[in-house]
């Protein structure tokens, strides 16, 4: 069972309320909306991936994986020594240099164990991110495809299942 | 120091969202999402939502009454107590009463305070005796929503978004909800797409929403009024509009479809510079298809916007896309509160029951309840206040609005704000209005007081205190209380909560009659206006009939009409203007926010590639934006996103300085969004 937030690219408009929902929690955002010049947009974090490299390299046991499969983050732990980063092929994790640490997107930990989503995921206003159990989503949106091209193929506009979803 | 979770809604745009702000001690930590309450937002918010603690927690936040020391607009004050402001106050209000007469007396209410706040106002404005009561809403909805009124007999939204979400056509014309109501887009547009709705945008601009539509018209500004003439010529001349609903539910078909007759497409699209097809496909689609027409501030901020509001309500009402489930049409105010103010009647010639200050009936009957005389007379509209200012209006009495930034022509309105005899100005910050006041009262924030608040699909809510404000800083209705007393006026306003303003205007305005503090209080969703009982709101309307005398939708017959200024050969260039996401108004709130002001830093014009080489600008080059009132410097950004022909700068810095203070003879709407400029590159 593993949970992430998962990215819908396409219903994604570019407001950034996720960054700002982030920069809230955290201090400082850890996702960041990348624009490209026709305005189509990416809100970008960490993959929290299923073979982390971070996580293999990270000397001191400062990454680790919690309960719902985040790669989070022990600050008491790390020395701030970038082997992380060296090995991330995205970027992600960021040195913090205030504080001498790195610093990484967990899913918000501390929301999580609330009970609530992740800050990013609460303020989503079109649903772009979404959390949750990762196969669960995909084959929620796998059922809508086939759904919208049924729909379509019925009417005889198929072309426009790629439109919907 | 316990968190404590108090339910709010939010400060910005009219979609009307919930949150809870999270206080410790009367002083806001953070805010948190309520996914607990079936509210509008379904817990989202955009970036504005998310950073609204920032600016209540600001430094800059004004925090004791100030009395100006200084030259007017030089910003330099000092500071009173609130005994000294209330008595100054009072003194001069009486010395021009007595030396012009309560005429020589201007208010403005404000889309930003509460209903009761505006509430206050209008009776203070009506206890002094005048009838010069304005908002800066003026240069808002003020082309639709008298355009709607003369052909439904009332302007609010017809439907609530959730029938956005039930549409088979969206039309996005001269609006920009993606960025400024991203939860509407997100929760209501973005449903109707899943449900399989096409989207049509007409807009000089590419917004952020338009790469979901199937076809984008790209008018210049100010001509969308030629564009829906051609769509009535082509509904009528198909015979696509609705007969049924043209026979049964309409009055003035035939003189309409006589004014159209030759407004072809081709015509249009002579105007326009939008082809002549494309205007026939998406008339064609709008007749065809359950449409949710939405239009904003590209359709309302023009001379000619008042004609276009009536054209379009027309193609609304022979498409027969109103009165029923899965449409929506109205008005959509730009603030948390533009109804808070409208329905108060904060208008030069309304009365808070929305009856007209000339009906002396309903004077009389206020008059019984509020137990003074109400003057008889129409008083001016924002634009003549500022114009009269030191001729017939000697005294202003601003509330949290910034008409130096706000209002057309910003040059000439500081040099009117210069001449009156005395301003006084209550707001939160020293905005750069409050910088031309004899007198600055400071006022508590958004969260910092209890209120009604009205969304735009007319969803009355409650917002609650969360804070205390800084300093001696009060809630503008304590303000209003306070000062009436010192104006002997006391027995009139004997409020100790807002509470108990609003249980007067449950007794006075009939549309607000069940939207008690009690129901609101149990019912955090609010209720739909007209809520004329507890627990009764009208979620559709027009469904039987509509608002006029008749019951009639009234067809107006409508002629093209040009904008007061277009390009020529000194000043080539269109210039428009929108908003960006992260901003908001005139930036007294969200430039003192953080998260959005380092995102959202500074303002810049967009032209085409063509008009850039034209002129040999480059993106980044320092360029200076030109009109006949004034001129300001910014950045270019080179982009196929605006029109050739068309440059277009965000509005919330100094834009107004460039537009111009030409208003509608009915309306008074300014032309705030197409004038015509030269652009010239500075040398570094």
């Amino acid at each position: 069972m593993s949970k992430k937030i998962f990215l819908d690219y396409k219903r994604c408009i570019g407001c950034r309320a996720c960054e700002v929902a982030c920069e809230m929690t955290h201090g400082e955002a850890r996702i960041k909306v990348f624009e490209f010049p026709d305005l189509f947009t990416v809100p970008f974090n960490c993959r929290h991936c299923e073979k982390a490299p971070c996580l293999n390299v990270c000397p001191t046991g400062a990454l680790f994986r919690d309960e719902d499969g985040a790669v989070a983050f022990d600050p008491l732990k790390c020395i701030g020594c970038l082997m992380c980063a060296v090995a991330c092929p995205f970027g992600v994790p960021k040195l913090d240099e205030e504080n001498k640490i790195m610093d990484k997107c967990d899913l918000c930990a501390d929301r999580r164990a609330e009970g609530k989503l992740p800050a990013c995921v609460s303020a989503c206003p079109t649903e772009a991110l979404k959390f949750g159990e990762i196969n669960e989503i995909l084959w929620d949106r796998e059922g809508r495809v086939v759904a919208n091209l049924k729909g379509s193929a019925e009417k005889g506009e198929g072309g426009k299942a790629y439109i919907v979803l | 120091m316990a968190e404590k979770l108090v339910p709010v809604v939010c400060p910005w745009c009219s979609v009307g969202c919930r949150f809870y702000a999270v206080s410790v001690n009367g002083y806001i930590r953070r805010i948190e999402f309520d996914y607990d309450h079936p509210t509008v937002n379904r817990g989202k918010l955009c970036p504005k939502g998310v950073a609204s603690y920032q600016f209540i927690n600001s430094p800059n936040r004004l925090k004791k009454p100030l009395k100006r020391v200084g030259e007017k607009g030089e910003g330099k004050f000092e500071e009173i107590s609130w005994s000294e402001a209330y008595r100054i106050i009072a003194e001069k209000i009486k010395e021009i009463k007595e030396a012009y007469g309560p005429e020589a007396i201007a208010f403005l209410g404000s889309e930003k305070i509460t209903l009761e706040e505006n509430y206050l106002v209008h009776k203070l404005s009506k206890a002094i005796g005048t009838n010069h009561l304005d908002f800066p809403g003026r240069y808002c909805q003020y082309s639709n929503s008298p355009a709607r009124t003369v052909v439904f007999g009332s302007a609010p939204a017809t439907n609530p978004f959730e029938d956005v979400a039930k549409a088979e056509l969206i039309v996005i014309w001269g609006h920009n909800p993606a960025e400024t109501a991203p939860v509407f887009f997100g929760q209501y547009i973005e449903k109707a797409l899943d449900n399989g709705a096409e989207m049509v945008v007409i807009d000089p601009r590419a917004t952020r929403g338009h790469k979901y539509a199937s076809m984008h018209l790209k008018p210049y500004p100010g001509t969308d009024l030629a564009i829906a003439l051609a769509m009535l010529n082509v509904v009528i001349s198909e015979e696509l509009y609705d007969r049924e609903f043209v026979q049964e539910r309409t009055t003035g078909f035939e003189e309409l479809k006589e004014a159209v007759k030759d407004y072809t497409p081709e015509w249009a699209e002579k105007i326009s510079g939008v082809p002549a097809e494309d205007i026939r496909k998406v008339a064609r689609l709008i007749a065809t298809k359950r449409t949710a027409l939405l239009v904003n501030e590209g359709m309302n901020q023009h001379v000619n916007g008042f004609e276009m509001a009536v054209a379009l309500a027309n193609l609304i009402a022979i498409t027969g896309n109103i009165g029923k489930e899965g449409v929506w049409s109205g008005v959509f105010p730009g603030a948390q509160c533009g109804f808070c103010a409208a329905m108060s009647g904060i208008a030069p010639n309304k009365l808070p029951t929305g009856k007209l200050v000339t009906d002396e009936a309903a004077r009389a009957e206020l008059e019984r309840l509020w137990g003074f005389k109400i003057p008889d007379w129409v008083g001016f509209d924002l634009t003549t206040m500022i114009r009269e200012a030191g001729n017939k209006i000697k005294m202003m009495y601003i509330i949290a609005g910034n008409i130096a930034k706000s209002a057309p022509n910003s040059n000439w309105v500081r040099e009117q704000l210069k001449k009156l005899d005395f301003l006084v100005v209550q707001d939160i910050f020293l905005t750069e209005t409050a910088k031309y006041a004899d007198i600055v009262l400071p006022a508590a924030a958004w969260f910092e007081k209890t209120g009604t608040a009205i969304s735009a699909e007319r969803r009355v809510q409650r917002t609650y205190k969360a804070a205390e404000p800084p300093g001696e800083a009060k809630p503008d209705w304590l303000i209003i209380v306070e000062l009436a007393k010192e104006l002997g006026l006391g027995e009139y306003f004997k409020y100790e909560h807002p509470d108990e303003i609003l249980r007067e205007i449950n007794s006075v305005i009939p549309v607000f009659k069940g939207a008690t503090p009690e129901y609101l209080a149990e019912h955090p969703e609010g209720c739909f206006f007209p809520c004329t009982e507890p627990g009764e709101g009208t979620k559709v309307l027009f469904k039987n009939g509509f608002k006029t005398a008749d019951g009639k939708a009234h067809l107006q017959p409508v002629k093209w009409r040009e904008p007061p200024e277009m390009p020529d050969e000194e000043y080539p260039l269109w210039l428009t203007n929108f908003r960006e996401v992260g901003h908001w108004h005139t930036l007294t709130m969200t430039g003192e926010s953080p998260s959005l002001e380092k995102r959202w830093p500074e303002e810049y014009v967009m032209i085409n590639p063509k008009d850039a080489e034209k002129y040999g600008i480059r993106s980044g080059d320092l360029v200076k934006v030109e009109t006949r009132r004034g001129s300001v410097l910014v950045r270019a950004e080179v982009t196929e996103h605006v029109r050739e022909g068309v440059i277009a700068m965000p509005w919330h810095w100094n834009v107004n300085f460039l537009t111009l203070d030409v208003i509608h003879e009915k309306t008074k709407m300014a032309e705030l969004k197409a004038v015509a400029a030269r652009v010239v590159k500075v040398e570094e």
